[in-house]
């Protein structure tokens, strides 16, 4: 089977509204998890009293000032940067692409390094993820900046490798202002780099969806012609899909979700790449409906990893990147199994 | 961590001019055939080093190491110094860079008799290397509150200067004995050290800052961390009762975190177990309480 294209005879092991009916199903499960366990036990009863308006001063800064705001902020996170990878796969073509592939992972370490090391994180809490928001607008301006300058049209080869080489080049700056930077500066951003939803707030989540909902909603839009173009630019253009236009807009928002959700959870990896991988090989590659549930089941991936790196070695957080990948790996490698077994 | 060194010395050499005037001839005075003898001390790493007598050309890789030669009155010895030791007093020594990632070079060029450098993993490199250009060198542990009578010890066996440094480890526990008093009859504060970060990276038991904490009448809420430093969720700083949060800035805190707590902000002095210490405890109890202890 070709993962990045429009399998034409594969026999989908899910319809998509089962698959729909379980993402659903799971997300207000995950959410119910997410509100009702953490570091600190809340018994049941008390998370019930707390969401009626009762119970004391910590279970109600714990339930709704603490916990539902990171879930929440969990599951649009997650389900942008599914989203986004699930883009950034049928655009260019390729398997391995996911939502930092850009060069955005790169350019917001920089922007958070540098605030980071400029000792400025304490001047005011929206200082560090809006220099990491820079900083990925300032790759993803460079990048395609270096795509467009060869002709009129965008090449996706072009636009790839100038990802690669900006990414490299960042991280370059990144190694030396970490180097002259004492202990504590590099584990801050060690820290950062690794992603956590710890620093979530109603106005953080609220940020996050005023821009990030619309945005998803555009790329949802736009799913018919990126089934075309997952075929290839030429035939899309053929069957007359306003290619450039499409690619362009659908590469920016991508682009711009994943920088929203790099500026308030840090560097986050493997949901981009292995949920929209899952979701295609559980329903097929038509991205009407792809897109959608890749945003359903980015959310849900990413909440339940979350509790996970609250709970598991409590009161210790962990990077809630390593639950991502120490999740996500299993799984990716069983379906990936079944898949090939069923071709 | 970086250690910084500290700019407050202000009590404790004043007593140690007295100390060390007090012990009789100075061991720069010392006759040659003394300084001629073998000096043999074991070092944080369970190695035994030899000097052929009091080292005379010191390379302190050590910030807390540095101030401890001036605290022991041999700070002419000294012929180099790493970036993070900037008091103004150590400003004319030379330095050869980080503590952990020295320029060697830098060392080589400097002639010393004696390099004194961190213990631990952290640098693999600088020991090896020193090896093989034939330098003697001494690791420190700078870890612990006891660690910093062990460091102060053995710098005193490496200069000849081991009756300086005993007045100076005897004045330390003096002045935490008197800070131990001083607090005794307070109530114990639930205190959490918070380096910084999201989520808040705080210290647990086994830490110099866990040490000091304790004795200035502080009960570290952490002490169960299972870790030396970690970071924690959130929500169980707000399900701590925690009284004072310590930050060395307050822009490190989310301070809805700890909502009936005091935020404390202490700078990044507080981590250097060495001469200071007793005057770092005292400064902290005196934060901690909010008053003036002595």
């Amino acid at each position: 089977m070709e993962i990045g294209g429009t399998p034409p005879r594969y026999e989908a092991p899910l319809s998509r509204s089962t698959l729909g009916g379980l993402l659903v199903a799971a997300l207000l499960i995950s959410l119910l998890l997410g509100v009702g366990f953490g570091s600190v036990p809340v018994p049941t009863g008390d998370v019930l009293s707390v969401l009626s308006g009762g119970g004391t001063d910590v279970q109600r800064d714990i339930v709704m000032n603490l916990r539902l705001p990171r879930v929440l902020l969990g599951m649009l996170v997650g389900g942008s940067l599914a989203l986004a990878g699930a883009t950034f796969q049928a655009l260019l073509r390729n398997p391995l692409a996911e939502p930092y592939i850009l060069g955005i992972s790169g350019g917001a370490s920089l922007g958070a390094v540098s605030v980071i090391a400029l000792g400025l994180v304490s001047a005011s809490s929206w200082a560090l993820p809006l220099a990491a928001f820079a900083g990925a607008l300032l790759a993803i301006w460079l990048v395609f900046r270096v795509a467009t300058a060869t002709g009129r049209a965008m090449d996706v080869r072009v636009l790839l490798l100038a990802g690669v080489v900006i990414a490299a080049f960042f991280s370059a700056c990144i190694a030396f202002i970490l180097s002259i930077s004492p202990a504590r500066t590099v584990q801050t951003a060690v820290q950062w780099s690794m992603g956590s939803l710890a620093g979530a707030s109603w106005g953080s989540v609220l940020v996050a969806a005023v821009y990030t909902l619309p945005a998803a909603g555009v790329l949802i839009a736009l799913s018919r012609p990126l089934n075309l173009m997952s075929i290839g630019e030429e035939t899309a253009y053929y069957l007359g899909a306003d290619v450039e236009g499409v690619k362009r807009t659908t590469l920016l928002i991508a682009a711009l979700i994943t920088a929203a959700g790099v500026a308030v959870a840090g560097i986050i990896g493997f949901v981009g790449l292995v949920v929209p991988h899952a979701v295609r090989l559980l329903i097929g590659s038509d991205h009407r409906a792809l897109l959608p549930l890749s945003f359903l089941g980015g959310a849900v991936f990413l909440t339940l990893a979350d509790l996970a790196a609250r709970v598991v070695m409590d009161p210790i957080e962990v990077p809630i990147g390593v639950v991502t990948a120490f999740i996500g790996v299993p799984i990716f490698l069983v379906l990936l199994r079944r898949s090939v077994g069923h071709t | 961590m970086r250690r910084h060194p500290t700019p407050f010395r202000s009590r404790m050499h004043l007593l140690l001019l007295f100390a060390v005037s007090a012990c009789g001839p100075h061991i720069d005075d010392a006759p040659p055939e003394a300084a001629a003898a073998t000096i043999t001390v074991v070092d944080a790493t369970g190695t035994e080093r030899h000097l052929r007598g009091p080292a005379q050309r010191i390379v302190s890789l050590v910030p807390s190491a540095t101030s401890t030669l001036r605290a022991l009155g041999v700070e002419s010895r000294l012929v180099g110094r790493t970036d993070f030791d900037t008091a103004p007093w150590m400003q004319i020594l030379p330095s050869v860079g980080g503590g952990l990632d020295p320029n060697l070079e830098e060392i080589v060029a400097l002639q010393p008799d004696l390099v004194i450098r961190f213990a631990g993993e952290q640098d693999p490199r600088t020991p090896a290397r020193l090896d093989d250009l034939g330098i003697t060198h001494f690791a420190l542990r700078p870890d612990r509150l006891e660690d910093a009578y062990t460091s102060i010890t053995q710098l005193g066996a490496l200069t000849g200067s081991e009756q300086a440094a005993d007045a100076v480890v005897a004045e330390i526990r003096a002045e935490l004995d008197a800070l131990r008093s001083a607090v005794a009859s307070r109530p114990r504060l639930r205190t959490v050290y918070v380096l910084g970060g999201t989520p808040p990276w705080v210290a647990g038991s086994g830490t110099y800052i866990d040490d000091i904490l304790s004795l200035s009448g502080g009960d570290n809420v952490f002490s169960d961390l299972g870790s030396l430093y970690a970071s924690v969720s959130p929500e169980q700083i707000r399900a701590r009762e925690i009284d004072v949060v310590l930050v060395s800035s307050a822009g490190d805190f989310d301070p809805t975190l700890a909502p009936g707590a005091r935020i404390v902000e202490v700078g990044g002095t507080l981590e250097i177990p060495g001469p200071e210490t007793a005057e770092a405890a005292w400064r902290l109890a005196e934060l901690l309480h909010a008053t003036k202890l002595r």
